[in-house]
């Protein structure tokens, strides 16, 4: 159930609330920012139930790490940074073990489902950005991410996945010649 | 937007002097929208605020206990297998004595170092 008291609260009062165990201000800050969440678990990881998990691991460790916010950046901003940070470590995770116990390609580990949509051209664009996004480098892909999914600019992106600004540059080089190869295949 | 505009954007987007800020917006009137699964909410209130908190943190352990198990199972058999090659390299068989380390030879200098004759 959503609260309607707390839609307008601002950030800060949202977190000061929570910190005080108000569960609907809690809530209130997980419906602000569940969409930009998915954007980035799901376009990292793929449509799979482990983005879940990680989408809830997300809010819940900035649950328990909401006292050290102080408020000097966006909430989005720490909320993305654990989001990436998350995903990033989920990734690691899933190479070591499919390393180990399965012979599938790194494009392989993930998977997607697509949406339902109300035209061929939608479905088919999303399928596009998903597999683009799922061949590339974790690296890469955390870049392509914060760029395409979020809306992000080079110093934003630099200051989220806790880059300088002229590793984020060369990366993007990089990514877009490694992007460029990955779409004439598709 | 057919696909070649939407591959547009996808390369534009790693172009560092483009303004990203408007892509988000055009992928999501394109149907390419991420959402968690209904009930996403309460399921992190119940997390947080409950004490499924605590056994959420259990099932954790033990799934990377499990992940533990097959790596030192995965590495023990390594290990066997590795023995017993070196142990039919050397000996020629996988006899119950080669693997005991005993010589089928009959060992004249102990036998008269055991019974004195």
């Amino acid at each position: 159930m959503i609260n309607e008291l707390y839609i307008t609260t601002e950030e800060n009062d949202l977190v000061k609330a929570s910190l005080n165990g108000d569960q609907n201000a809690f809530g209130e800050i997980v419906n602000r920012y569940q969409k930009m969440v998915a954007r980035t678990v799901k376009g990292m990881l793929g449509d799979s139930i482990f983005a879940e998990d990680v989408g809830q691991e997300v809010f819940i460790n900035l649950y328990h790490s909401l006292s050290e916010f102080r408020g000097e950046a966006k909430l989005s901003t720490y909320i993305q940074k654990i989001a990436i940070n998350l995903t990033l470590n989920e990734i690691k995770r899933r190479k070591r073990f499919f390393s180990m116990f399965s012979q599938k390609a790194n494009n392989e580990m993930y998977e997607f489902e697509i949406a339902d949509h109300d035209s061929e051209e939608k479905r088919e664009a999303s399928e596009i950005v998903n597999k683009a996004l799922l061949a590339m480098e974790p690296k890469f892909r955390a870049i392509l991410t914060m760029r395409m999914l979020q809306g992000y600019s080079t110093k934003e992106t630099a200051k989220i996945l806790r880059l300088p600004i002229g590793t984020v540059l060369s990366r993007l080089s990089r990514a877009q010649e490694q992007i460029r190869n990955i779409l004439k295949k598709l | 937007m057919d696909t070649s505009e939407i591959k547009n954007i996808i390369i534009k987007s790693l172009d560092p002097d483009s303004d990203t800020y408007e892509f988000p917006g055009q992928l999501e009137k394109e149907g390419i929208v991420y959402n968690f699964s209904n009930g996403f909410r309460e399921k992190i209130l119940n997390r947080v605020f409950s004490t499924g908190l605590k056994v959420s943190q259990q099932v954790e352990f033990v799934k990377y206990m499990n992940f533990a198990f097959y790596r030192i199972a995965l590495t023990g058999v390594a290990a066997i297998v590795v023995l017993l090659i070196s142990i039919f390299l050397k000996e020629g068989s996988l006899s119950f004595n080669s693997l005991l380390g005993l010589n089928d030879n009959y060992n004249e200098s102990i036998v008269c170092l055991l019974t004195g004759k």
